[in-house]
């Protein structure tokens, strides 16, 4: 079994590309595997000799997402959907789509505001289910509980 | 330097015509792949989770559905999410397999 997760986070919006976003789920689940595509392999040489260098493609990224992720069960969690911004949201969540479309050994985790439920709907259509979360009153006690036992002061 | 990776995996050679190998090269391509390191926020997560918080959301009928998939093992319903006002604890949803090891959980 492999997990990937990736946080979105608004102070970062600009560093957190689709193609940085999958290219990181990417090298998590192959740092797990201990192997490198050849075809990643190839392509990052010949990169190497493009002036400042050349990134993959997000369609080169994604298709080696679906490569991997057809070896073995494989869950990607995706937190904070709401705090990327409203283009780079589409991008990512085609691709996403595109990997569950090829690989049923894949299980895809989001989290993110309300307000963004339409367009995850749109996008992953009937493979989406939805949940809500809401703060309950025995988890907030345990909350408390928990961290007011590590409180130092008196 | 890359040699042949073909001991235990060779069905890597078939999946969608897909050839693995071995490289002395793997940290340069990972880091090449992408400059981001979400290791970082998820280890602060695991940090300040407090345990058995939110667990009651695995307990519903929508994440044991997505979990373990439908009887057929298709992926209908493959994809959670997971939506609520900020603060209510989503990013600290955890789930951990009875019998998994330390990397085998979810945040």
């Amino acid at each position: 079994m492999a997990v990937a997760c990736f946080y979105y986070d608004f102070a970062s919006r600009e560093a957190q590309s689709p193609t940085n976003m999958l290219g990181s789920l990417l090298k998590q689940l192959l740092s797990g595997l201990g192997a490198i595509p050849v075809e990643i392999m190839q392509k990052f040489r010949d990169q190497k000799k493009a002036i400042g260098g050349r990134r993959l493609r997000l369609l080169d990224i994604v298709k080696m997402c679906l490569a991997v992720t057809s070896l073995q069960r494989t869950f990607i969690c995706v937190d904070a959907l709401d705090e990327c911004v409203p283009g780079h949201r589409l991008e990512v969540l085609g691709a996403l789509g595109q990997i569950l479309r090829g690989s049923p050994n894949t299980r895809i985790f989001m989290t993110g505001r309300s307000y963004i439920r339409g367009v995850v709907e749109r996008e992953l259509g009937e493979r989406i289910t939805n949940v809500s979360i809401m703060s309950r009153a025995d988890d907030i006690a345990t909350y408390l509980r928990a961290r007011l036992g590590k409180d130092t002061t008196p | 330097m890359s040699r042949a990776f073909t001991e235990n995996i060779n069905c890597f050679n078939v999946l969608n015509n897909i050839t693995f190998t071995a490289t002395d090269d793997e940290p340069k391509i990972l880091a090449w792949l992408s400059p981001l390191e979400p290791q970082v926020r998820h280890h602060d997560i695991c940090e300040q989770r407090v345990e058995s918080v939110g667990n009651w959301i695995l307990e519903t009928k929508e994440f044991r559905g997505w979990y373990n998939g439908d009887e057929n093992g298709g992926s209908d319903h493959a994809a959670l999410f997971c939506y609520g006002e900020p603060g209510a604890g989503k990013s600290y949803i955890w789930y951990e397999r009875p019998s998994a090891t330390n990397e085998e959980h979810d945040c």
